[in-house]
Parts: C-alpha cells; structure tokens; sequence
C-alpha cells in the first residue's frame, strides 16, 4: 500500500466510440492532463472498460507507482466497480480511484459545442485529479444479512416472490393490506391468450402461500414504518383490527376457544349490508365478511366502519369458537429482515374524468375489470353479462381501447401504454362471442399491441370468430335518454368515414395507475419513481428487478404495466436477486462512513439528535472524556452530522473536507488549484 | 412516364398516377404550420378522434384527420387547393378531445391564413365577412328578426358592441387594412 509520499496520478480518458470523442476534443484534455500538477501519466483509449482498457490502467499503475487513479468517462454508477476492480489489480487500495463523468454530464448534454465540450471535460478531469491527490485507503465493512425476507403485497406477483423465497429455504412475510391474497387475478375471469380460468390456476398458489412453513402471511395488515439498511430491515407492521381470530391466535392471545374456522355462520345473521368492494360495489356483501368463497386466509373480517357492533355474529359463533371480538383494537409487530420485495400492484384511473365518455353518468358504460365480474361465474351474476340498467343480455357490446392510455392531456389521463387492454379486450370480444350467440363486439381502437408469446395468434383467433375492428380512437359516448343504449362516435380511420355505432353496453380499457397509497410506501422505503410515479428501477434492461437503495426490489405492475406472464416472470427475478445477499449472509457496505477525530470532539452531543439513521451515540475515553462514536453499520455516510459538528471533529470518509475544498478551489481557481 | 392518351378526359383522370412521391412534401410548409398555429401539429398520431367529434364531417367531405396528415407529410398544394379546408366550424371540439393535445382547429386556421397569403381561392363568404366586420364590426351583424328577439327578452335592441359604440369601428378598419385584408376581399371579389 501507499505509504506517505507526493501523489502521482494517472489519468485515463476514455472515447466511449464516439460518445464521448464525437463532441469533445479528447486529444486536447490528455494534452491538458499532462499539464496538471502530480499527474505522472494522462492517456486516452477507445474503451476504457474493456480488457485493454484496464489493463492501461493496471499496467500503469506499476510502472509509474501511482498513488491515484483518474478515470474520464462515463457514469460512476455504470463503471466505477470496473475501474475500482482494475484499481486494485493494479496494487493500489480500490478506493484510491476517482471518476469524471465527462458523457453523461458532458458531451451527451453539449454534442452541438466542440469548445465549450472540450472545456468543461478539462474542467472535471481537474477537479477529479484535485480529489484523486487526496484520496485515502479504506476498507469496506461486511455486515450481516438477516436470514428472513418480506414482500409487501399479495397479488399474483407477490405470491410468486414469496413462493420462490421460502421454497429456497428463506423465511418469508407476506404482506397482504386486503383481507385476502390474491389481488388483481383473483378478479379477473379468465386470462389470455390461453383463456385458462384465472381463479383455477390462481388458488393453487394462493393455498401454497398459506401453507407453506416458510411463508408468514399477514394479510389485512399494512406497513408502518421502515427503518434500517440492507440485510437489516427492521419493519413494524399495523395488524389492523379485524375482528375474529383464527386458531393461531387465539392460542397466542392466550384465549379460551377454537376460533374462525371460515364457517360463514357470522355473515348470515349480520343485520348490515354494504356493497362489496371486489365486485365493485355490484354485489352486496355484510359487515361481516369474506370477499369471495376461495380467500386465503379463510377468516372472516369485520368492517367496524359498518358495524352497529349489535353482536348477533359473536353470539351466533358461541364459546366454543369464540372467533369474534368487536373491541378488537389495531396492534403493531416489528420483524426484522435481510431484503424486501415491493409488489403493490395498480388501480384504474378514475376514467369518469374522461367526461366525453360519460362513465359513472350512462349506466351502460363500465370499466374492464367491472366486465370481468359480470362475465365471471363466481361474480355478482353468476356469470351472465348483462346491461346494468335493466338486466338484459346485451347483442352489441362496444370495446373502447387507450381509454385514458396513450393521452396527453394531463389529469388523470396517461401518456403510457397500459400494456395488457388491447389482450383483455380481445379476451373480453371471445367471451361475448362464446357466451351470447349472435352477440357483435366492435373493439375501437388505435393499435392492436399483441407483442407476446402466441398473442399475435390470439388476435387472429378474435378476428376469424368475428370481432369486427374498427381503426378509430372514440371521440365520445351518447346516451339514448330512452333505451339507454349507447351511441360510440368514432371515425373509421381506414375508410376515413364518421362511424356511429349503437351499442347495448360499452366496456372502457381504463388506464392504469399506481396504487392510492404507493407514494407512501415507496417514501418509507426510500425508493425513487418514474416520472409517471410507477417504482423506479435501478436500470431499466440491465437491473429490471432492482432499486437504488439496495435491499429493495420489484415485482410486478408497481414497477410499470405488465401483464401476468410479465409479473411472475419479475416476480421470480426479484426473488432470485434478493435471496443473494440473504444466501451470502453478508453484505459489503460500502466505507464512506462519518469518523469521530476524537482529539477534536467536545462530547457536546450536539450531533447526535441531527442523525436520521440513529447511528450517533456518546462513549467514555479512558480518561473520562466524553466523545462521540458511529455505529458504522448504520452510517449511510450523508454528511448531515459532519457539516453540523461546530468543531470539525467529524470527518466522513471519501469525502473528507480537504478533499471537497480541493475540489471546490481546482474548479474555482483554474489550474491553481492543485497548489495547496 | 409516358402520357397515356386514351382521349377520354374522364378516364384518364382515373388512371392517373396516385403515387405519394416524397418530393410532394414540403417540410417547410410544416414547419411554417407548427409555427403559425402555436401547437405540437407535427405530434398527431391518427387516431381520428378530431374527426370523430367534427359536426361537420357527418354531414361533408371534410377530415380534419386528413389535414393534419398533409401538415405532417408537407402536402402543401393538396392542402391548400383543397376546398374541404373551409368546412371547419372552428367549435374546438376536436381541440377538446385530442389526446394529444394538439389544437386541431389552430391548424386549419394556420393553413386558411397561408392559403389567403399564397393566392388560393378563398370562398366568397369568406370575403364578405371580412367585408362585413369591416362595415359594421361584426362577421354577423344584428338584423331586425333579431333586434325583436332581443327586445322580447327584455335585452337591448343592439348588444353594447359596434352596434351600440360604432366609434370604435375605425380601429377595426385599422387592424384590417394594416393586413391589407379589405383591400384583398374587394379586389377577388370584384374580379369574379
């Protein structure tokens, strides 16, 4: 390792092809290199990140004795493992590499300005090589990882990451905000392209997910706060109060009594009736309530919103079971685990703001996923689709695709693709054909987007069973104040005709949205969006399933729409990336921790309340003189204490002060810089 | 190519060449679109909802659809020359609804103003309001049916504009001849 001496730097250029040499002189900044103070050696080479490319750099680092690297290229985030890995190939501590971002910050953003491209990359290559004769050996710290993970929401997605992780031996919560798993598919009737019956081949793994030893379900239960880093989450759950108790906790609570047993007794002597949110309000369902007959976990749930806590359920249920307790009060867990996989899922867009096609205001018009309750057997009409204002079967039922999707307007309006409408609404055409003989679909829309495995077929299929298809985006929706059909006004783009077609029920392809509530959770995970407020992944083709904070990954819709074959497929890959860390039992962080200097530290205290990671405390020195110490593992290096401490006794790591001032200076001051 | 010469007009009009050359497009008569209406034209995507809410194309030949096309792809002649372009109500209906939020009217607007500019022919009615608003500051001015209207209303016979202030009708006159627009309308007029 480097012991005290006079830097020498080396510094490498890099052209990234024509990324970077297309709009900047890299001639001129190697030539500008040289000119700095302590840079012993300044190259330039096609691909830095390729085999030769760091072998320049290793090899240079023996035959010049180099205390510091400087490597101009791309981002950090993309190469700085690459170049620290050839760092310390070279001999040198892998921290004593410092990287210029002089694409992304530079030639991508000023490919039209040669001169002032090519000065500001010697801008940042002095700047960099300010920091790099500064840069000091660190070690990085191996904390380990808690051998349990969570996965918060219990859609298909969910279940599926779940399922994967306890199945590889890893102890799973599954958290599940409903009272029942099983989200999204568990409404749906049937899926394409295969037409299987979604709840078939749904409730096997929804029953897997209850019974498996490793799985921990809570369901009817929400996130309350996070705290904590990768491998060590620790996470307190609200249990919110549901009202009875299954078997498992009743013995943990200690009382007399078998509990629910999903009997169903408690539903029909209940006096209230409210409509059921899963049927979308179609269905009546009771205060006491199960959302429909294959929920996992069967226990019933109480809606103490609804309840007039009368109490017919309890004495109904009897001492022997004594499931129900109407003073049942939320209460809160903590758990703590190694990883987390977000799974939240969607919720249509509110499309009665669309006004010109009068959702909410013409009985006849529903959304998507309401069809799919009036088509499924198990649904509010056993399966027989008909028109809401007066129950007959309709003959003519009108598709509207990108409704809301594709749109540009703002509100809530979409400028996305939601991804799977123009599939369902194909899907939707093939069981009105199949259910009501003689019954016409005409599906409007813009594309047909059958991009996956057989869908292209399937979209065939739909057209030879006689779908009619019309190329037109529909322009509004009228009401016969009579009859109640509906009137879908669109033009037939291919004939460039005005086309009025008379529908009996119009079914809208909504766009979809992030859940209510996402916004929240992704704030408590301290994960970043899109800009269309769907999670952000850590890279969109290379590292789809991950996040930028690590120990967070995603899975399904909440990450952007994506159909279920799209879903599970993410949902296995998220399992798979957050089972590493929790296999390795360990995970490395990287060192950019705050140092107490303690013969500099006043033991005032004063840092201690400024921390948000509670990584602070005060300890005694032999001589009993109070001073501060950090907890590094909890240390996420932000800086906050060490630009509070009033001493300056807190030195952080990687980004120490003289380091920072050197920076700062080598750009304020030109080539001076350099000159301390 | 070789003429063809049936010596039948009508048939040789149908077997013309219908063929959309690149050539015919003129990107500078997008631009000069985008430009003169103030929105994103060269953004439509063809949906047809423009079309599908006009009260005019149930009952004409007109296709706002198709005159975004032709801004688009720089179609200049065909849309100018095109008589179609005079159909549009400029309700915004389809302003309203596009989902690209694009302002289709204002592009109808910006190619009426280039084909006046350009020396297309321009309806006559076109001109007579022109020659009307610079008469009486109104495109329609009030007229007796109306003023009994008004006055069963319990309204005013004349609305409080040039009507009631016709002080004000030679600033009008201004704007207008500062465009030399008058001047135009009687000229065409007169020579038809």
């Amino acid at each position: 390792m480097v012991e005290d001496q006079t830097p020498r730097i080396g510094v490498f250029i890099c052209h990234c092809g024509t990324n970077i040499a297309g709009s900047l002189s890299v001639a001129d900044v190697v030539k500008y290199a040289q000119t700095l103070p302590n840079v012993i050696v300044a190259k330039d080479y096609q691909y830095m990140c390729s085999t030769p490319g760091q072998t320049m750099i290793k090899e240079a680092i023996a035959e010049h004795k180099l205390t510091g690297v400087v490597v101009a290229a791309c981002t950090p985030r993309l190469h700085e493992p690459t170049f620290r890995i050839a760092t310390r190939e070279g001999g040198l501590n892998e921290f004593r590499f410092e990287m210029a971002n002089i694409r992304d910050q530079n030639s991508w953003v000023h490919m039209h300005d040669w001169d002032g491209a090519t000065a500001k990359a010697k801008d940042q290559v002095r700047i960099a090589v300010a920091k790099a004769r500064l840069l000091e050996d660190l070690t990085p710290k191996s904390v380990p990882v808690e051998h349990a993970a969570m996965v918060v929401g219990g859609g298909v997605g969910g279940i599926q990451a779940s399922l994967d992780l306890a199945s590889a031996g890893i102890k799973t919560y599954l958290i599940e905000q409903t009272p029942s798993i099983g989200g999204r598919m568990s409404q749906l009737d049937k899926t394409f392209p295969t037409l299987d019956c979604s709840q078939c081949i749904l409730s096997p793994k929804m029953v897997d997910a209850g019974r498996h030893p490793n799985i921990i379900l809570k369901s009817y239960t929400e996130v309350e706060s996070v705290e904590g880093y990768i491998g060590n989450f620790e996470i307190t759950l609200r249990r919110k109060a549901r009202g009875t108790r299954n078997a498992a906790e009743m013995e943990a609570a200690g009382l007399k009594g078998s509990g629910c047993n999903g009997c169903g007794d408690c539903t029909s002597v209940c006096p209230v009736i409210k409509p059921n949110p899963f049927e979308f309000g179609m269905a009546p369902r009771k205060a006491i309530y199960i959302y429909h007959p294959q929920v996992v976990p069967l226990q019933y749930t109480i809606d103490f919103d609804a309840c007039v806590k009368c109490g017919l359920c309890k004495e109904i249920c009897g001492p022997e079971k004594a499931a129900i307790d109407l003073d049942m009060v939320d209460t809160f867990e903590k758990v703590k685990v190694g990883c987390v996989i977000l799974a939240t899922g969607y919720d249509l867009i509110p499309i009665e703001d669309k006004t010109e096609w009068g959702y909410k205001r013409y009985e006849n018009v529903i959304t998507g996923l309401e069809f799919e309750r009036l088509i499924c057997a198990s649904g509010p009409t056993g399966g027989h689709l008909i028109r809401p204002s007066d129950g007959v079967t309709p003959m003519k039922v009108g598709f509207v695709l990108c409704a809301g999707s594709r749109d540009n307007t703002g509100g809530s309006s979409k400028p996305y693709c939601s991804r799977f409408c123009c599939m369902y609404s194909l899907k939707h055409a093939h069981q009105v054909m199949e259910k009501i003989p003689g019954c016409v679909p005409y599906i409007f829309y813009m594309d047909i987007r059958s991009f996956g495995k057989m869908y292209e077929e399937f979209y065939y299929r739909i057209q030879n069973e006689g779908a009619k298809f019309i190329r037109g985006r529909v322009a509004s929706l009228q009401e016969d104040p009579v009859t109640k059909n509906i009137y879908v006004k669109a033009e037939d783009t291919l004939l460039g005709r005005p086309v009025t077609v008379e529908c009996d029920i119009v079914v809208l392809a909504a766009a979809i949205k992030p859940k209510a509530d996402a916004e929240h959770i992704r704030q408590m995970f301290g994960i970043s969006k899109s800009q269309d407020g769907w999670y952000l992944e850590a890279h969109p083709k290379l590292n789809p399933c991950g996040t930028t904070t690590a120990g967070i990954f995603l899975a399904g819709v909440c990450q952007g729409p994506k159909d279920i074959p799209d879903t599970v497929g993410q949902a296995e890959g998220a399992a798979s990336a957050a089972s590493i860390p929790i296999h390795k039992g360990e995970v490395e962080l990287e060192p950019y921790f705050a140092q107490c200097v303690e013969s500099l530290c006043a033991g005032c205290g004063m840092c201690i309340p400024q921390c948000p990671y509670k990584a602070l405390s005060l300890k005694s020195l032999d001589d009993g003189r109070q001073v501060m110490t950090v907890t590094e593992a909890k240390c996420k290096g932000c800086g906050t204490c060490g630009g509070y401490c009033p001493g300056g006794a807190i030195k952080m790591q990687h980004f120490t002060s003289p380091q920072i001032c050197a920076q700062i200076d080598a750009f304020l001051l030109g080539g001076l810089g350099g000159e301390q | 190519m070789v003429e063809k010469n049936y010596g039948n007009p009508e048939l040789e009009n149908k077997l013309r060449d219908r063929n959309y050359y690149v050539t015919d497009s003129n990107k500078d008569f997008s631009a000069e679109v985008k430009k003169l209406s103030g929105t994103i034209s060269h953004m439509c995507y063809q949906c047809g909802t423009c079309t599908g809410s006009c009260p005019s194309a149930p009952r004409s030949s007109y296709r706002i659809r198709v005159f975004m096309r032709r801004a688009i792809l720089g179609l200049e002649e065909e849309a100018l020359s095109d008589p179609d372009l005079w159909l549009c109500t400029t309700c915004y209906s389809c302003s309203d609804r596009c989902p690209r939020d694009i302002l289709p009217t204002d592009v109808i607007m910006a190619m009426r103003n280039l084909a006046f500019k350009t020396g297309h022919a321009v309806p006559k009615n076109f001109l007579q309001t022109v020659q009307l608003i610079y008469k009486t500051g109104h495109g329609v001015p009030n007229n007796d049916a109306n003023r009994a209207v008004r006055e069963r209303l319990g309204l005013p016979r004349d609305p409080p504009t040039t009507h009631t202030y016709p002080e004000y009708i030679p600033g009008i006159q201004k704007i207008i001849d500062h465009y030399n627009l008058k001047a135009e309308a009687d000229r065409i007029l007169s020579e038809e």
